[in-house]
C-alpha cells in the first residue's frame, strides 16, 4: 500500500474520500447495506454470547447452588464425610429422581422430582407463585406439599391446593415454580417438581432400586481464603472415586455449550453472508472503477500514481466499513435488552449490555479482512487504466486484476480469516470443513456460470429473437450469470441443505420412530414386582407386547487399568457412556436386534468372571479392542471384566438398548431392577393410569409425549436456523440487484438499439425472463445436487438416520426464491424497458 | 535557451509481426523553453502520439526523449508521474473534467497531485482571471463547453508548468470560444516563457505559432 509522505497528504485523501462518498453514495449503497447486514449479524452473535457468558460468570454460585457441589451418585454421602463437611460451612442436600405424579383419580405425568432440605437454596432464590410457597415445604404440621412447574400444571390442569399422588403418597399442590437458582433444564423444558426431603424419606426407596441422584451443596464459612477451604473439602473427599465435585466455574456448562454451538453456527452464517457481500463489494467496486475510468485517467495525467488513486478508493471503503461496523456494533451491544424478552422466564437470566473496545475491534477486524480480500482485485484494476486513453477517447472496461502479488495477499487474508474463526471455536475441525466446503462451493458455482455460457455458445442457432437477446446477454462480457450463480447459488444451497436435514429429522421424529418404538416405558420395577406387573398388564390387554430387561447401576472406572478420564475427553462422541452412573444389563444369549460385529458370545454358566459386550460404535470411539480389561464400579464395588465382543446397537427405535451388557451368570448375584416396554392397541392413557394406580412406585412414560416434546423443540430450532440462513439469501439478492443496477446503463443502451431496430416490449420481456430462467435453472441443478449430497452425508453419517427427498419442500423453496429474485430484478430493471432516445443521441 | 522537449530518432510502433503498425518513425525535433510550436498533419499522421510520448504517458519503442534535460525514455511509472507533475500541463480536446468535482475542486486537484494543499485562493484567482469567478462551485455538467475548457486550462496551468501540451484544445468549441481559449494559452506561454506544443488541424491557428512541425505517415515532412 502507498506510503503517505505527510499528514497533509493523508488529510487530502481523507477529505477527497469523504467528498466522493457524499457525492456518490447512491453508487456505494450496496457496499454499505451488505456490509452492515452481515456485520450486524456478527455483532448480534458476539454481543449476546458475551452477555450470556458474563451473566453465567456473575451468577456462577447461584447456578451451582453453593460454593462447591458434591455428587455422590445413587448413594447418599457417608455420615462421617457429611460431619466433616458440615464443619466447613452450611450443607444443603438434594435428591433427584424420575417418577410419576398423578392427579388424584385422573391422569399421570412422568416428572423430574427433587427433594430438598430446609437449607435449600443456599444461594439465590426459588421463585414461586404464591411467593411464599417455598416455605410451605418445610412446615411439618401441614399436609405434605409439592411445588410443581407450569408444564405439570398445564398438563394435569392443576390448581393450588389440589391433591396429587407421588409414589403412592398424597401431596397437596403448594405452588407453581417459576425458576430455581441452579437453572434446572427440566424447569424450563420438562416436568419438574420439588418436595421436602422428609417426605422423600417416607418413600423408603433403596438406592439400588431407583434412579436416585444425591447432590450436596456447601456454602463455606466466611474466610479470606476460599481456595484454601475448597482444598480442605477436596482433602476430605479424596480417595472416594464415587464422588465428583463441581465448582462455580463449572456451572452452567451445558448452557454455555449450547450458546457456544449456536454462536458458532451464527458466526459461520454471518461470515458466509459477509463473503457473499464481499462478492457484491468486489463487483460494485469494479463497476465504480469502470464508471470512473476517465476521472482515474485524468488523475493519472495530473501526476497521481496508481497507488495513491487505489488508496483513495480503498480509504472510501474503509470509511464505510468504520461507519457500518460502529453502527452494527452499537445495535449489537443493545441487543441483549431485546434478547431478555425472548429468554424463558424460568431461566431467570437478565442479560446486560456491555460495550468493549476488544469486542468492536473483533467485528471490525473480520470486516476488514473480508473487505481486503474482495477489494484488492478490483482496486488493482486501476493500474490497467491508462491516461493515454484520454487522447484517443478509447476506454476499455477493466477486469479483476490477479497478479502473483495479489494472489499472495489474497491467500494470506483468506488464511487469516479462516484461522480467526477456526481458532475461536471448540469445533475447529467442523469450522474448517465448513470454510473449505464454502470456498469449494464458490468455485463450483463460478464453474457453473462458465459452463452455462459455454453450453449456450454451442446452441446459438435458435430462431427466436427473445432467445437470441437472452443468449447475447448471458454470454456478454458483463453478464449477470457469474454473480447471480455465485451469490444466489450459495444462499440457496445453504437453505436447501438445512431444510433437507431439518425435514429428515422431523420425519424421523414424527413418522419413522413412532412406527418402530414401543408405546410406553416402565421404569423402577422392583424385581419382585415384575411378575405381578406383567400379569396385570396382560389382564388389561391380552394381546399386549411386553419386553422386560434386568438392569443395575455401574460407572466406568478404567480401561486396561488406566483411569478412563485420562483416555476419554468430553469432546468424544461416546463420552456419555463413561460419565457418571450408567445402567447395564445382562443376557444369556445374544439379542437378534443387536448383532455381534466382532468377537464371540461367551459360554454360559461362568459365575466368577465378568464378560462384557460393548456397543461397537462406542468401542470404536473409546479405542477399545477385544479382550481389553474394563473396570466397572457396580454398586460401590470395582469389578474388572473382559471385553468379549462388539454389538451393533441401533438406538433409533427407542426400544430397550444397553451400551454395556455383561454375562448373566456373573450378574445373577447382583441386586437389580427391571425396565420394561409395552406395545398395545389400547389407549396408553388408560393403561398408564391403571398401572400407576396399582403400582405407585413404578413410572410409566408415554413415548408419544416425549417425541412430541422433541418435535416441538426441533421445530423451533430449525425455524430459527432456517430464518437465519435466509439472511444469506437476502444478501445474495442485494448483490444481484446491485449487479443489475451496475448493468442498467449498458442494458438501457442495448434496449434502445433494439427499440430503434423495431423489437417490441414483449420480446424484450420474454428475453429477460428466458435469461433469468436459463441462469436460475442451471444454478438450481447444482445447488440441489450440493444440498442433496451435503444433507445426505449429515443425515446418514452424522445423525445416523435414513435420508429421504421431499419434492414438495424442494419445489416450494425453489419457486419462491425464483419468484422473489425475478420480481426484484424486474423492479430494478423497470427503467430499461422504456429507454429515452434523446440522451443516447446527445451521448449523455 | 535550453530545450524543453527533445526527441531524437524516436519511433513508436504497436503490435508485432504482420500486425505491426508504425505510428512514428525516427522523429527528431526539439522545442525551446519559451517556444510555441504547433504540430499539424492529417488524421493518423502521429500528432497526438507525440504529445503522449512527450507527457510520459506512452513509452517510445525506440529513440530518446528528454524533458528539460532529463532523459525519460526508461524511467519508471512513479518517476514519470513526478516529472509530469512538476513540469507539464496537459489540455485535452474533450476537457476531461472530473464530473463529481466542482470547477474549483478540479483545479485544486492539480495542486494536490503536487502535494500543494490549502491553496484555494490561488485557484480562485486563476479562475477569476479566466472569467469563471461566478462558476467556481458549479459541477462540470452545469458549465458550457467553453467554460469547461477554461477550467481544464486553469487545471493545466495552476502548477505553473514549464511545458504545456495541448491536444486540439479548440476541437470541441465554436470559433468565439476557440479564440478566447487560444488567447489564454498564448498569453500564459508568452508571459511565463513556457513551451507550448499545440496539436491542431486549424492552419490559421498553426500559423500564429513560432514554428510548425508537419507530420505525414509518422514522419516529419
Amino acid at each position: 500500500m502507498v506510503k503517505l509522505s505527510n499528514l497533509q497528504q493523508y488529510y487530502f485523501i481523507h477529505r477527497y474520500a469523504l467528498r466522493d462518498i457524499s457525492r456518490s453514495y447512491k453508487k456505494l449503497w450496496v457496499i454499505s447495506a451488505t456490509l452492515f447486514i452481515s456485520l450486524l449479524l456478527l455483532s448480534l452473535t458476539f454481543s449476546v454470547k458475551e452477555s450470556m457468558n458474563k451473566e453465567i460468570d456473575l451468577n456462577s454460585k447461584e447456578l451451582l447452588g453453593g460454593d462447591i457441589e458434591i455428587n455422590s451418585g445413587i448413594e447418599s454421602l457417608q455420615d462421617v464425610i457429611y460431619e466433616r463437611l458440615s464443619k466447613l460451612g452450611q450443607i444443603s442436600q438434594t435428591v433427584s429422581l424420575a417418577t410419576m405424579l398423578s392427579k388424584k383419580g385422573d391422569s399421570s405425568v412422568f416428572i423430574d422430582l427433587r427433594a430438598v432440605d430446609n437449607s435449600y437454596p443456599l444461594y439465590g432464590e426459588m421463585k414461586t407463585m404464591p411467593t411464599n410457597a417455598g416455605q410451605e415445604l418445610s412446615l411439618a404440621t401441614k399436609k405434605p406439599t409439592v411445588l410443581i412447574n407450569e408444564n405439570i400444571q398445564n398438563q394435569l390442569q392443576l390448581n393450588i391446593g389440589d391433591e396429587v399422588v407421588i409414589m403412592g403418597q398424597d401431596f397437596s399442590v403448594g405452588g407453581v415454580i417459576s425458576s430455581v437458582p441452579e437453572l434446572a433444564q427440566s424447569v424450563v423444558f420438562g416436568e419438574f417438581a420439588i418436595i421436602n426431603i422428609a417426605q422423600f424419606n417416607e418413600f423408603n426407596l433403596g438406592s439400588r432400586d431407583s434412579f436416585l441422584n444425591y447432590d450436596y451443596r456447601l456454602k463455606l464459612n466466611k474466610s479470606s481464603d476460599e481456595s484454601l477451604q475448597i482444598e480442605r473439602v477436596k482433602s476430605i473427599l479424596v480417595g472416594d472415586k464415587s464422588l465428583s465435585i463441581r465448582l462455580p466455574k463449572d456451572s452452567g456448562q451445558s448452557l454455555r455449550r449450547i450458546i457456544d454451538n449456536f454462536a458458532n453456527f451464527l458466526n459461520l452464517v454471518s461470515v458466509s453472508a459477509m463473503i457473499i457481500a464481499g462478492i457484491g463489494i468486489s463487483n460494485t467496486l469494479l463497476a465504480f472503477v469502470n464508471q470512473r475510468n476517465i476521472s482515474i485517467a485524468v488523475k493519472k495525467s495530473l501526476g497521481f500514481s496508481s497507488k495513491v488513486i487505489q488508496f483513495i478508493y480503498f480509504y472510501e471503503i474503509l470509511l464505510i466499513l468504520v461507519f457500518t461496523s460502529i453502527l452494527a456494533y452499537c445495535i449489537g451491544v443493545m441487543s441483549p435488552l431485546i434478547v431478555n424478552d425472548l429468554i424463558p422466564k424460568s431461566f431467570d437470566l437478565e442479560l446486560q449490555t456491555s460495550f468493549s473496545i476488544i469486542g468492536y475491534l473483533n467485528i471490525f477486524f473480520i470486516g476488514l479482512l473480508v473487505v481486503l480480500i474482495f477489494t484488492i482485485p478490483s482496486l488493482y484494476s486501476i493500474s490497467e487504466i491508462k491516461a493515454v486513453a484520454l487522447f484517443r477517447n478509447t476506454f476499455q472496461p477493466v477486469s479483476l486484476h490477479f497478479s502473483a502479488k495479489n494472489i499472495f495477499y489474497l491467500t494470506l487474508f483468506v488464511i487469516l480469516l479462516v484461522g480467526y474463526f477456526v481458532f475461536q471455536t471448540e469445533q475447529q475441525f467442523f469450522t474448517f470443513l465448513y470454510f473449505m466446503a464454502f470456498l469449494i462451493t464458490i468455485f463450483i458455482f463460478y464453474g457453473v456460470s462458465i459452463f452455462i455460457i459455454s453450453i449456450l455458445k454451442h446452441s446459438f442457432n435458435v430462431s427466436s429473437n427473445s432467445y437470441r437477446i437472452a443468449y447475447r446477454n448471458i454470454v456478454a462480457k458483463k453478464s449477470l450469470a457469474p454473480i447471480m450463480t455465485i451469490s444466489l447459488g450459495i444462499g440457496l444451497t445453504l437453505l436447501l441443505t438445512l431444510s433437507f436435514v431439518a425435514n429428515n429429522l422431523k420425519n424421523e421424529i414424527s413418522q419413522s420412530i413412532p412406527s418402530m418404538a414401543p408405546d410406553m416405558f416402565f421404569v423402577s420395577i422392583n424385581k419382585d414386582e415384575k411378575e405381578n406387573l406383567e400379569s396385570y398388564i396382560k389382564s388389561i390387554d391380552p394381546n399386549v407386547e411386553l419386553e422386560f430387561s434386568p438392569m443395575t447401576s455401574a460407572s466406568f472406572i478404567a480401561l486396561n487399568g488406566i483411569p478412563i478420564e485420562q483416555i476419554v475427553t468430553g469432546e468424544n462422541r461416546s463420552s456419555w457412556i463413561v460419565q457418571g452412573d450408567r445402567r447395564i444389563s445382562w443376557l444369556e444369549k445374544p439379542n437378534q436386534d443387536n448383532p455381534i460385529v466382532r468377537g464371540e458370545w461367551w459360554d454360559p454358566g461362568i459365575q466368577d468372571q465378568m464378560f462384557i459386550s460393548m456397543d461397537s460404535r462406542a468401542a470404536f470411539d473409546l479405542g477399545m479392542k477385544l479382550n481389553d480389561k474394563i473396570t466397572l464400579n457396580i454398586l460401590g464395588r470395582d469389578v474388572v471384566g473382559t471385553v468379549k465382543n462388539f454389538r451393533k446397537v441401533d438406538y433409533r427405535d427407542i426400544s430397550i438398548n444397553f451400551a454395556i451388557i455383561i454375562n448373566k451368570a456373573f450378574a445373577d448375584k447382583l441386586p437389580y431392577e427391571y425396565i420394561g416396554t409395552l406395545k398395545s392397541d389400547l389407549s396408553t392413557d388408560a393403561i398408564q393410569s391403571q398401572v400407576i394406580g396399582k403400582f405407585p412406585h413404578i413410572s410409566a412414560i408415554k413415548i408419544d409425549r416425549i417425541l412430541s416434546k422433541i418435535g416441538e423443540v426441533l421445530n423451533k430450532i430449525f425455524l430459527a436456523v432456517t430464518g437465519i440462513s435466509l439472511i444469506v439469501i437476502v444478501i445474495g439478492l442485494i448483490v444481484i440487484v446491485s449487479a443489475v443496477m451496475v448493468q442498467a446503463t449498458f442494458r438501457r443502451y442495448n434496449n434502445l438499439i433494439y427499440k430503434i431496430l423495431g423489437v417490441n416490449f414483449p420480446t424484450i420481456l420474454k428475453a429477460m425472463t428466458l435469461e433469468f430462467a436459463l441462469i436460475y435453472l442451471s444454478l438450481i441443478v447444482f445447488a440441489l445436487s450440493v444440498a442433496i449430497l451435503g444433507s445426505y452425508y449429515i443425515v446418514e453419517n452424522t445423525l445416523m438416520l435414513s435420508w429421504s427427498f421431499d419434492l414438495n419442500l424442494t419445489l416450494w423453496i425453489v419457486f419462491s426464491t425464483a419468484a422473489v429474485s425475478f420480481v426484484l430484478i424486474l423492479i430494478t430493471n423497470r427503467n430499461i424497458f422504456s429507454p429515452k432516445v434523446y440522451p443516447l443521441i446527445r451521448n449523455e | 535557451m535550453n530545450a524543453a522537449i527533445q526527441f531524437k530518432d524516436v519511433s513508436l510502433t504497436y503490435g508485432s509481426g504482420t500486425d505491426l503498425v508504425k505510428v512514428l518513425n525516427n522523429i527528431t525535433f526539439s522545442v525551446k523553453e519559451d517556444e510555441v510550436v504547433s504540430i499539424v498533419g492529417p488524421s493518423g499522421s502521429g500528432k497526438t502520439s507525440i504529445i503522449m510520448l512527450a507527457s510520459g504517458l506512452e513509452r517510445a519503442t525506440q529513440g530518446s526523449i528528454t524533458i528539460r534535460g532529463q532523459e525519460i525514455t526508461n524511467l519508471k511509472e512513479n518517476k514519470l508521474s513526478d516529472i509530469r507533475r512538476k513540469n507539464i500541463g496537459i489540455v485535452f480536446q474533450s476537457f476531461y473534467l472530473i464530473p463529481n468535482l466542482t470547477a474549483l475542486e478540479n483545479v485544486l486537484l492539480s495542486l494536490e497531485a503536487n502535494q500543494k494543499y490549502n491553496l484555494d485562493n490561488e485557484a480562485r484567482l486563476l479562475l477569476d482571471e479566466f472569467g469563471l469567478s461566478h462558476r467556481i462551485h458549479h459541477l462540470p455538467s452545469e458549465l458550457s463547453g467553453g467554460e469547461q475548457q477554461r477550467v481544464a486550462i486553469a487545471r493545466a496551468l495552476i502548477n505553473r508548468p514549464r511545458i504545456i501540451l495541448a491536444d486540439e484544445p479548440t476541437g470541441n468549441l465554436d470559433s468565439v470560444n476557440s479564440n478566447s481559449m487560444i488567447e489564454l494559452l498564448f498569453d500564459y506561454a508568452k508571459k511565463s516563457e513556457t513551451a507550448l506544443v499545440l496539436v491542431t488541424h486549424d492552419n490559421s491557428l498553426a500559423s500564429r505559432c513560432d514554428r510548425i512541425i508537419e507530420l505525414k505517415d509518422g514522419e516529419i515532412v
